[in-house]
């Protein structure tokens, strides 16, 4: 059973700190000069092929990668400022289970995941005029399987992290985006040489983009794309957070005071 | 007295080419309301104890009850009752003083209303009542220990665990603490496992020590009982003249002696302290300052690390 008390102390850790300018700047300052520098390139590459709907392909691209991006990001950093802080032993001293830690950070992912994913779609509207609820009520289903795909890049740093310490944790911040290529973010899969459209079919970020591109282009929403990235989400959810339980239980093994 | 946790051959083997065995099957048990003190030299498994007693590091082998449960089983329901403290582990240092006890209240359950009821009171006793808004980094290191102790204090537990409390602390803060330590035994009967290389504080504070040596027991009594198997004295002259005839008694009759310019120290029986005066008077040396220091817990600290 989970604690819901603990999980909301786990929650309110990393959320006071939430509060501190530079963790809102680092939520908001990214995300908004990616849509500045990749707006403008994709509006102004629009001007010279006239009815196409290329800026609101790359912008909504953009917009839903963050949410990969933050949903690894939240597990993994938040894992890494006990690090830093010198305050693991401090945190797992007290009746706080794995199991309790990870909804806290979770509860943290889903709200950050919606602050970053309005304030994405009102700057491109603001900017742009481009609408990302052109994608209607499909929009949701998708943020959604983006945010777990994101919790199972960041469990897998996050083991990597509690398994070897600090000298990982660069794969905190490179880790999801070393899915970005393969996950046809900004481009369809059959623009991947073949070997690599193996691996993307692979992925259920993969089936989320070529979604999104089909309802860009006026199809109805595709139901199968979403089902095979739920089902492979949950394999590979399940299969990540067995590999962090393993890896942390590893690491008690060898002491958490070893990283103070 | 009920035992409240109880430690049966308790091992910590660290794999390895060749393994390292940090606790070799260490047995022992804490009373409500004892003090326990943990001695060791560096590296000789108390840290290593206290981390496996918290969950924080998993053991070979061996079983650890608190209040009669199994704590490999039953972790996160006794860690509701056992505080720790460490001057060697940080808070989050982002976090104001209020914050950081708002989130480690919650992870011991209790409310938002509980945390602020019980904190005020006790960041008063520790002299940090007025600094609720300060971020730790903003603490000098005596106040951080100080939030380190109102956090552990804060969930009212049964058992602390408590590793070095007092290390970054002055002497009237130290003392305060030894105090309040005190106090919560005997009013709420808690129960702590203590470690310190302030030996006067060990001395004050604990009802019993183990001593530990490369991973093993190899003492656990009373402090006093401890004292009185140092046979030895100090001496302390202060020589006036004839310091090198000193040492050459010294040496003569094969006492231990540290010297340092006209002071010196000699280590030998009481008994044998009179005629040794007597040989020093006989022999034309002056001295004059004398002083005869009996074996305390930090003389019984020095001699078994020696060992």
């Amino acid at each position: 059973m989970i604690n819901t008390k603990r999980s909301w102390g786990v929650f309110l850790r990393y959320f006071y700190l939430f509060a501190k300018f530079d963790q809102i700047a680092d939520l908001l300052y990214w995300p908004a000069i990616d849509i500045i520098l990749w707006g403008l390139t994709t509006v102004w590459m629009q001007t010279h092929q006239p009815g196409s709907n290329i800026a609101l392909i790359v912008l909504t691209g953009l917009i839903f990668w963050q949410i990969v991006w933050r949903g690894n990001y939240e597990i993994s950093v938040n894992l890494l400022q006990e690090f830093w802080n010198r305050n693991l032993v401090n945190l797992f001293a007290t009746p706080l289970r794995l199991r309790e830690w990870i909804a806290g950070v979770l509860m943290l992912s889903v709200y950050k995941v919606f602050i970053a994913m309005v304030f994405g779609v009102v700057f491109v509207y603001l900017l742009y005029a481009l609408n990302v609820f052109t994608l209607g009520w499909g929009f949701l289903p998708f943020v959604a399987l983006l945010m777990v795909s994101g919790w199972v890049i960041g469990f897998i740093a996050a083991s990597m992290v509690i398994y070897y310490g600090q000298r990982f944790q660069m794969l905190a911040y490179m880790s999801a985006y070393m899915f970005a290529p393969f996950s046809a973010v900004f481009y369809p899969v059959s623009a991947l040489p073949a070997w690599a459209q193996h691996i993307a079919w692979c992925l259920p970020t993969t089936y989320v983009f070529e979604g999104m591109r089909s309802i860009l282009r006026g199809n109805p929403f595709p139901w199968s794309n979403a089902g095979i990235s739920l089902g492979l989400n949950l394999v590979y959810l399940a299969l990540s957070i067995a590999i962090f339980y393993w890896a942390f239980e590893k690491s008690r093994g060898k002491g958490l005071a070893r990283f103070e | 007295m009920s035992t409240i946790l109880s430690v049966e051959k308790l091992t910590k083997i660290f794999p390895g080419k060749p393994p390292m065995t940090a606790v070799d099957g260490i047995s022992f048990g804490l009373k409500k309301g004892e003090i326990l003190g943990l001695l060791g030299a560096n590296g000789a498994g108390k840290t290593t104890t206290i981390h496996m007693l918290l969950g924080t590091l998993t053991y070979t082998s061996g079983t650890i009850l608190y209040f009669g449960k199994d704590f490999k089983k039953n972790r996160s329901e006794v860690l509701q009752n056992v505080a720790f403290a460490s001057t060697y582990v940080n808070l989050p240092l982002k976090l104001t003083i209020k914050q950081n006890l708002d989130v480690f209240g919650r992870l011991y359950g209790l409310s938002g209303a509980e945390i602020k009821k019980r904190s005020f009171p006790l960041l008063e006793r520790f002299g940090i009542a007025d600094k609720q808004d300060m971020t730790v980094t903003q603490l000098s290191a005596g106040q951080m220990t100080r939030l380190i102790l109102v956090k552990a204090f804060l969930v009212r537990p049964l058992i602390a665990l408590l590793d070095e409390p007092t290390a970054s602390l002055d002497p009237d803060m130290a003392k305060e603490i030894c105090s309040f330590l005190l106090e919560q035994r005997e009013k709420e009967g808690l129960s702590m496992l203590f470690t310190s290389h302030k030996m006067d504080e060990v001395a004050e504070l604990c009802d019993r020590i183990l001593f530990l040596q490369e991973g093993k027991i190899v003492a656990n009594d009373v402090p006093e009982n401890l004292v009185k198997t140092i046979s030895h004295s100090r001496l302390e002259l202060v020589i006036v003249e004839g310091m090198e005839k000193v040492i050459a008694m010294a040496q003569e009759k094969k006492l231990s002696y540290k010297n340092d310019h006209r002071l010196i120290e000699l280590e030998m029986e009481e008994s044998l302290i009179a005629p040794f005066l007597i040989e020093l008077a006989r022999s034309g040396i002056s001295y004059t300052t004398i002083r005869i220091n009996q074996p305390t817990l930090e003389d019984y600290f020095l001699q078994m690390v020696k060992k």
